[in-house]
């Protein structure tokens, strides 16, 4: 188990770039999904063609792909970021189209009623969307909305392609030195495990405390 | 270019190995048009004058007899490495320094240049040879000690070093210490990582997957330097005159053929096939035909075998 003890803080700067990648690509990716779902059912024909154009754009490209447009094709029109910048907005932008098709789940489970009473009762779409449709489309919405956050969790690691040293490329730096490919990885695979579940506990926890008993 | 079939490109081979019997003493060069499939000419010549193992070397039940009774060489190794190991889209052949060994090893086993190149990645090569998927691995697989607790390595049979490339018009980047500061590029998983650690404990190292990919963070500036194994730079550097080379290598890196872990008999076997073809010269007209292609000079004299902890 030397392998792992020797290169305790190599792991733990990984882990936690891991954990900031996923959070702030989730926080990304949550404003682009309520953004994009809001688009989608919006009554302007439009704005609903854009938000389906922008779901099928990114959901029909692998991730990988978008990274590597970012890392190294758009310094080629000039647009530069830093590596890190780049995963946490592709990632944030790729993941932000699944959400968008989850919270349209979400919205379409609400009934009809309840936005026809919103309306009657005066409000504006984006007022009926924001007080009484979204927070019961959420709501209803956690389960699938914690299997994205899950799978933008696992999808950071494919940062490492682009050079951000998060815990898979620790894990193959690690390796690089150790050669110890079954303990090195075991314990990158147990890392992400333990965020992962952690994430499915925050779900549950969540899911308790807000769900909509139909 | 036409392929032809297996047959008639064996037979040609037959007939310029004749022929460069006859001539390989007066001169080692000859690319004979007659050649089907021409530019594996010069591979075709090395292999026609490649030794064959005696029947006394091959114990019934070693690795070897098995090797030599599938009639093919499983060889764990790159299809993108120029001047290594990469496949020419045009011929399929797969050409460079690595792939010219596998075949002269697979010939000096089998009796043929039957070699089935099985795609490694550094991550996979250990468990690729432990689990029997590949016989040996020839893939700038460097030697070091931690590695050769879990594979046993033949060889060295190629030193190599790493070197420092940065854009042409960079002057301020002469040696490893003038990286101190600055942001380098690297190939993940490769040993420039722990060389750069060690050369220039300051800088800020950037890895990306591929060497095409490093190459392109150069150009874009993610880095100020890339540093990578000189026989893959030399190849870039020759290609694409924006990067330029720094200096020599500044470390030495030998590569080793790695072999199941305590298999002596193998080990030796293989071992023993090296020293062959050092001393018969075939080395020098290997690294001629490859790494030769794009440094000038005289070939350097090969590593002496089991002259590196780990091998």
């Amino acid at each position: 188990m030397n392998v792992i003890t020797d290169h305790l803080s190599e792991f733990g700067d990984g882990l936690l770039l891991t954990v900031e990648l996923t959070l702030l690509a989730l926080a990304g990716a949550l404003v682009a999904g309520v953004a994009v779902a809001a688009m989608r059912v919006s009554p302007v024909r439009v704005l609903r063609a854009a938000g389906m154009a922008y779901v099928e754009t990114l959901q029909n490209i692998p991730l990988l792909v978008w990274l590597v447009i970012a890392v190294f094709g758009l310094p080629e029109i000039g647009v530069m970021a830093g590596l890190f910048t780049s995963a946490v907005v592709v990632i944030a932008l790729y993941q932000g189209a699944y959400m968008a098709e989850a919270i349209r789940s979400g919205i379409n489970a609400v009934p009809a009623g309840q936005g026809e009473a919103a309306r009657a009762l005066g409000l504006t779409f984006v007022q009926s969307l924001r007080l009484v449709v979204l927070p019961q489309a959420l709501r209803t919405a956690i389960q699938p909305l914690g299997t994205i956050a899950i799978m933008t969790l696992m999808n950071t690691a494919m940062a490492a392609a682009v050079g951000v040293v998060e815990l898979t490329a620790t894990a193959n730096r690690v390796n690089l030195a150790e050669a110890r490919p079954i303990y090195i990885f075991v314990t990158a695979g147990l890392l992400y495990m333990a965020l992962s579940a952690v994430f499915g506990l925050v779900t549950g926890a969540l899911e308790r405390k807000l769900a909509i008993l139909r | 270019m036409v392929r032809f079939p297996a047959g008639m490109r064996r037979a040609a081979v037959a007939a310029v190995a004749a022929l460069t019997l006859t001539s390989l003493a007066a001169c080692g060069d000859s690319s004979d048009p007659a050649v089907p499939g021409a530019g594996g000419g010069k591979t075709d010549d090395l292999l026609a004058a490649a030794p064959v193992a005696a029947a006394a070397d091959i114990p019934a039940g070693s690795t070897m007899a098995k090797i030599k009774e599938r009639g093919e060489l499983l060889v764990g190794g790159s299809l993108d490495a120029p001047l290594l190991s990469q496949e020419n889209p045009v011929s399929g052949e797969i050409e460079g320094l690595d792939a010219d060994f596998g075949r002269l090893l697979a010939k000096y086993i089998i009796g043929e240049p039957k070699v089935k190149i099985v795609n490694a990645a550094s991550e996979t090569r250990e468990a690729l040879i432990s689990n029997g998927t590949v016989d040996v691995v020839l893939q700038t697989y460097s030697i070091t000690p931690e590695r050769a607790e879990k594979v046993a390595f033949a060889g060295p049979y190629y030193s190599s070093g790493l070197v420092v490339a940065t854009k042409a018009d960079e002057t301020g980047i002469k040696t490893p210490a003038d990286l101190n500061g600055k942001t380098v590029i690297a190939g993940a998983n490769t040993p420039a990582i722990p060389a750069i650690e060690k050369a220039a404990p300051d800088a800020k190292i950037v890895t990306f997957g591929s060497d095409p990919e490093c190459v392109q963070a150069l150009k874009q500036g993610r880095g100020v330097a890339y540093v990578q194994d000189q026989a893959v730079l030399l190849a870039t550097a020759k290609q694409d005159t924006s990067i330029k080379i720094q200096g020599e290598p500044f470390t030495s890196d030998p590569y080793g053929i790695g072999l199941k872990h305590d298999d002596e008999q193998f080990k030796k076997f293989v071992n023993d096939w090296l020293r062959k073809i050092q001393e018969s010269g075939l080395w020098a007209k290997v690294w001629k035909n490859s790494i030769g292609t794009v440094v000038e000079g005289e070939a350097p004299e090969p590593p002496a075998i089991g002259s590196v902890p780990g091998s």
